[in-house]
C-alpha cells in the first residue's frame, strides 16, 4: 500500500469521512469546480478528505506498520547527537506516521502517547496548539473518541502554566463541546470535558456560562448531561458564595439566591411545556434539594450546611407547597394515546417522593407537612402499574426515616 | 421464552479470537487485552475455557507487559491500568497468577496514585474513577493493596460523589451507572461501602430500568446490554437487587441475542460483539440464570476464581 498519496493529502484538512467507493460518483458529481485530486482510495476537496471503505484495512495495516517502524527506530537512535539531522528526521517520520494512523484508529494510545512524548520536550506552545487541531478534527467524526478528549485535557494542562490565554481557551473548549453535542446527543466524554473546564474558569466565567447554555439547554430538553452540567456550574457558584461567607468578605446573599429562584422558575415552565421529560424532573430534584438546603431556616440547627446558611430564610412550607400543586397538576392522565401524560405523572410523584426522603434524612430540616405518601403510591400504581412492587418499596424508605427520626426526638 | 444458546455463543467468541480480516477488527486492536478478558471470561461463565489453548495465550500476555510492569493492550503498545487488570484477572482464570512477580505488577500500579489519592490511568495523567477501581480491584487480586494509600484513594473516590448519589469521573462529574460499578466496586473491595447512601444510589440505580426491562447507564438514554452488569452489579454489592424487576431483565438480555450465529448485541436485532456478549452472560450469571458459574460482582470473575486466589492456601 502506497502511502504517500495519503501524506500528502493529510496536512490541511479540517474533516475526514469513510465513505464507500460507488459514492465517489456522487462526488464528482457534485463537484462544482475541477477536482484538485483524483485517485480511486481518495476524495479531497476544501480540506475535506473522503476515503473509500475497500482501502480502509489495508491503508491501517500500513500507517501502523510504518508508526511502529518509526518509533523502534526514534527509541533506539532519537536521542542521538543530530548533527546530520537523522534524529529529527526520525522524529518527524513517526509523527507524520502517528497522524495518518490516528485518522485511521482514533483510539491507538501509543500513538497519541508518542505526540504527548515529542511535544513535551519541544515545549512550544504552537505545537500544543497543533495538538488540539488534530484532536478536534478527530472529534469531528469521532465525537466520542475517549483518546482525543483526554489529549485535549492534557495539552491544557501543560499550557496551564504558560498561558495568559487561558480563560479564553476555556471559553473555546466550552464552546466547542457545544458545537459537539449538538451533533453527539448527550455525548458523555464532551459533557464531562466541559464540567473538567469548569475548575480552570473564573468565577464570572462560570456566571456567564450558566446564562449563556440556558437556551441551548432549552431547546435539548432530553440531553440530561446538559443539565448536569448546569448543576456542575451552580454547585461552583454556591462553593464561591460559601468560601465568601466563611471569610466573612460578602454577606450578598441576593444574587445566588435569584439564580436559584430564575433556574427554579425556568424548570417548571420546561415542565409543563415538555410534558414527561425525565432530565427536567431530575434537574428539579437537585435544585429543591439544594435550595432547601441552603435558604430555609432549621429547627435546633444540627445542620452540616451551618457554616453556609443565608441569611435570607426561606420558607420551606411554601416552598413544599408550590412543589405539591405543581406535581399534583402532572399527575392526570386525560389520555393514553402516547406514553408521556403517564411518563410525566410518574416523574411528578417520584420527585415528590424522593425529595421527601432527602429532606428527612436531612440533618435539622423538618417538613410542617408530610406529603400523603398513601396518594402518591396510588398515583404512581395509576401512572405505572408494572412496578408497583418498586413503588410499595419507595414509599416504605420514605415513611420510615420519619419512623426513625420520631424515634429519636422522643 | 427464549434460552440461552450457549454453544453458538461459544462458536462465536472461538471465531473472533481469530479474525483479522476486517477493518472494525483491527481497529480494536489495541485493547485486545480487554477482548481476552471479555471472550475468556464469558467462556469460563459458560464452563468452556477449556476449549482454547492457555499457554498460547499466556505467553501473549507476558509479551505485553512492559519494562515498567504494566501491561498493554498488545506487543508493542504503551502499558495502562486498562490493560494491566484485564491481564491479571485472565491469568487468574488459568490459576497461573504465579507467572507474574507481582511486586512489580503492584510497584507499576502504586507508581500511578497521585497525591489527592485518585489513579493516573498511565504516565500521561489522565484521572478518572475508572482508574481507582482498576488500581484497587488489580492489588486486591495480587494481594497488595498495603502498596497504595487506601485511605486517601477511598477519600478520593466518596469526593466523586454526588447530590442524586451517583458517582462520576472526577469530581463534579455526571453518574453514570459504568463509573459508579467502578467506585462502588472499590468501596466494596476496600470494606468502605460506608460511603455510599445505598437508598439514594439504589433509587438512581433502579429508575434505569425502562419499560422494555432493560436497563440504561443514564437518564433518558436507550437500555444497553452492558448496564446489566454495571446497574446490577452495582445494585448487589448494595443489598438493593429487588428493587429491579429481575424476569423482565432477563428476557430483555435473552432478546439481544443473536440465536443464529451466537453473540449478544446492545440491545435486541442490532450487531453482536464480544463486550455486549460478555455483559450479557456475566448480567444473566448474577440474575442467577441456569447453568452459569457465578460471578463475584466487585472482582467480575467467576466465584471459583476468585475464592481460589482469596482462600486457597
Amino acid at each position: 500500500m502506497n502511502l504517500s498519496s495519503f501524506w500528502s493529502l493529510i496536512p490541511l484538512i479540517d474533516e475526514v469521512g469513510f465513505i464507500h467507493p460507488s459514492q465517489f460518483v456522487t462526488l464528482n458529481k457534485e463537484a462544482t469546480s475541477s477536482l484538485k485530486h483524483e485517485d480511486a482510495n481518495f476524495w479531497s476537496r476544501d480540506h475535506k478528505l473522503a476515503i473509500s471503505t475497500d482501502v480502509l484495512l489495508p491503508l491501517y495495516n500500513a500507517a501502523k506498520d510504518a508508526f511502529m517502524h518509526a518509533i523502534s527506530q526514534y527509541k533506539r537512535h532519537g536521542n542521538l547527537s543530530d548533527a546530520s539531522g537523522y534524529a529529527s528526521n526520525l522524529e518527524s517520520e513517526a509523527m507524520k506516521h502517528s497522524k495518518a494512523l490516528l485518522l485511521l484508529s482514533c483510539d491507538f494510545g501509543t500513538a497519541w502517547n508518542f505526540r504527548k512524548l515529542i511535544v513535551s520536550k519541544k515545549q512550544k506552545i504552537m505545537l500544543f496548539l497543533d495538538e488540539l487541531l488534530l484532536s478536534a478534527l478527530v472529534l469531528s467524526y469521532s465525537p466520542k473518541s475517549e483518546k482525543a478528549w483526554c489529549h485535549r485535557r492534557w495539552v491544557i494542562k501543560m499550557i496551564a502554566g504558560k498561558c495568559s490565554t487561558l480563560q479564553d481557551i476555556a471559553g473555546k473548549e466550552s464552546e466547542l463541546v457545544e458545537k459537539i453535542a449538538e451533533r453527539s446527543k448527550m455525548n458523555y466524554r464532551a459533557w464531562n470535558h466541559r464540567c473538567w473546564l469548569v475548575s480552570y474558569m473564573t468565577t464570572e466565567q462560570v456566571l456567564h456560562e450558566l446564562k449563556k447554555s440556558r437556551n441551548w439547554a432549552g431547546l435539548h430538553v432530553a440531553d440530561n448531561s446538559c443539565f448536569h452540567y448546569r448543576t456542575r456550574l451552580m454547585l461552583r457558584i454556591m462553593e464561591e458564595h460559601c468560601h465568601k461567607l466563611e471569610d466573612g468578605t460578602s454577606d450578598e446573599n441576593n444574587e445566588i439566591y435569584q439564580i436559584w429562584q430564575e433556574e427554579l422558575d425556568w424548570n417548571e415552565a420546561l415542565i409543563k411545556r415538555y410534558v414527561g421529560r425525565e432530565a427536567l424532573w431530575l434537574h428539579r430534584r437537585f435544585l429543591s434539594l439544594s435550595w432547601i438546603r441552603h435558604f430555609t431556616t432549621t429547627l435546633g440547627d444540627t445542620s452540616n450546611y451551618r457554616a453556609c446558611k443565608s441569611s435570607i430564610n426561606g420558607d420551606i412550607g411554601i416552598f413544599m407547597d408550590n412543589e405539591l400543586h405543581l406535581a399534583n397538576s402532572c399527575s392526570t392522565i386525560p389520555d393514553n394515546d402516547f406514553e408521556d401524560f403517564q411518563a410525566q405523572a410518574m416523574y411528578s410523584a417520584t420527585y415528590i417522593l424522593w425529595l421527601t426522603k432527602q429532606i428527612s434524612d436531612s440533618q435539622g430540616i423538618e417538613l410542617p407537612e408530610k406529603p400523603n405518601l398513601g396518594s402518591l403510591e396510588t398515583m404512581l400504581n395509576m401512572a405505572c402499574p408494572e412496578r408497583s412492587f418498586l413503588w410499595d418499596i419507595l414509599t416504605r424508605i420514605t415513611g420510615k426515616c420519619d419512623e426513625v427520626l420520631k424515634e429519636n426526638n422522643c | 421464552m427464549g434460552e440461552l444458546v450457549v454453544d453458538k455463543h461459544v462458536k462465536y467468541i472461538l471465531s473472533v479470537e481469530k479474525r483479522k480480516d476486517s477493518f472494525e477488527s483491527v481497529v480494536l486492536e489495541h485493547l485486545r487485552m480487554n477482548g481476552a478478558y471479555w471472550g475468556l471470561t464469558t467462556l469460563d461463565l459458560l464452563g468452556k475455557l477449556g476449549a482454547l489453548d492457555s499457554n498460547e495465550v499466556i505467553q501473549w500476555i507476558m509479551k505485553c507487559q512492559h519494562e515498567s510492569g504494566g501491561f498493554a493492550g498488545n506487543i508493542g503498545h504503551d502499558p495502562h491500568l486498562l490493560y494491566t487488570l484485564s491481564a491479571v484477572q485472565v491469568l487468574a482464570l488459568f490459576d497461573k497468577l504465579n507467572v507474574l512477580d507481582a511486586d512489580k505488577v503492584a510497584n507499576y500500579i502504586s507508581g500511578l496514585q497521585n497525591e489527592d489519592g485518585s489513579f493516573s490511568g498511565d504516565e500521561w495523567g489522565e484521572v478518572d474513577t475508572r482508574f481507582s477501581y482498576l488500581a484497587i480491584c488489580c492489588l486486591s487480586i495480587l494481594h497488595r493493596l498495603d502498596k497504595m494509600n487506601v485511605e486517601k484513594a477511598v477519600n478520593y473516590i466518596a469526593s466523586c460523589k454526588n447530590v442524586d448519589g451517583g458517582f462520576g469521573c472526577t469530581p463534579g462529574g455526571e453518574s453514570h451507572a459504568g463509573q459508579i460499578f467502578c467506585c462502588v466496586g472499590a468501596l466494596a473491595i476496600t470494606g468502605s461501602l460506608h460511603h455510599v447512601d445505598k437508598d439514594l444510589l439504589g433509587w438512581w440505580l433502579c429508575e434505569r430500568q425502562v419499560k422494555s426491562g432493560g436497563l440504561n447507564g443514564r437518564p433518558e438514554k436507550l437500555p444497553d446490554v452492558c448496564y446489566s452488569w454495571w446497574v446490577l452489579s452495582s445494585l448487589i454489592m448494595i443489598d438493593r437487587v429487588h428493587w429491579i424487576d429481575k424476569d423482565k431483565l432477563v428476557k430483555f438480555i435473552l432478546n439481544c441475542q443473536d440465536t443464529e450465529n451466537g453473540g449478544i448485541s446492545d440491545r435486541p436485532e442490532d450487531a453482536v460483539d464480544v463486550f455486549h456478549t460478555y455483559f450479557g452472560v456475566a448480567g444473566l450469571s448474577l440474575l442467577e440464570y441456569p447453568g452459569l458459574k457465578a460471578i463475584d460482582p466487585a472482582h467480575a470473575l467467576p466465584v471459583d476464581v476468585v475464592n481460589r486466589i482469596f482462600f486457597q492456601k
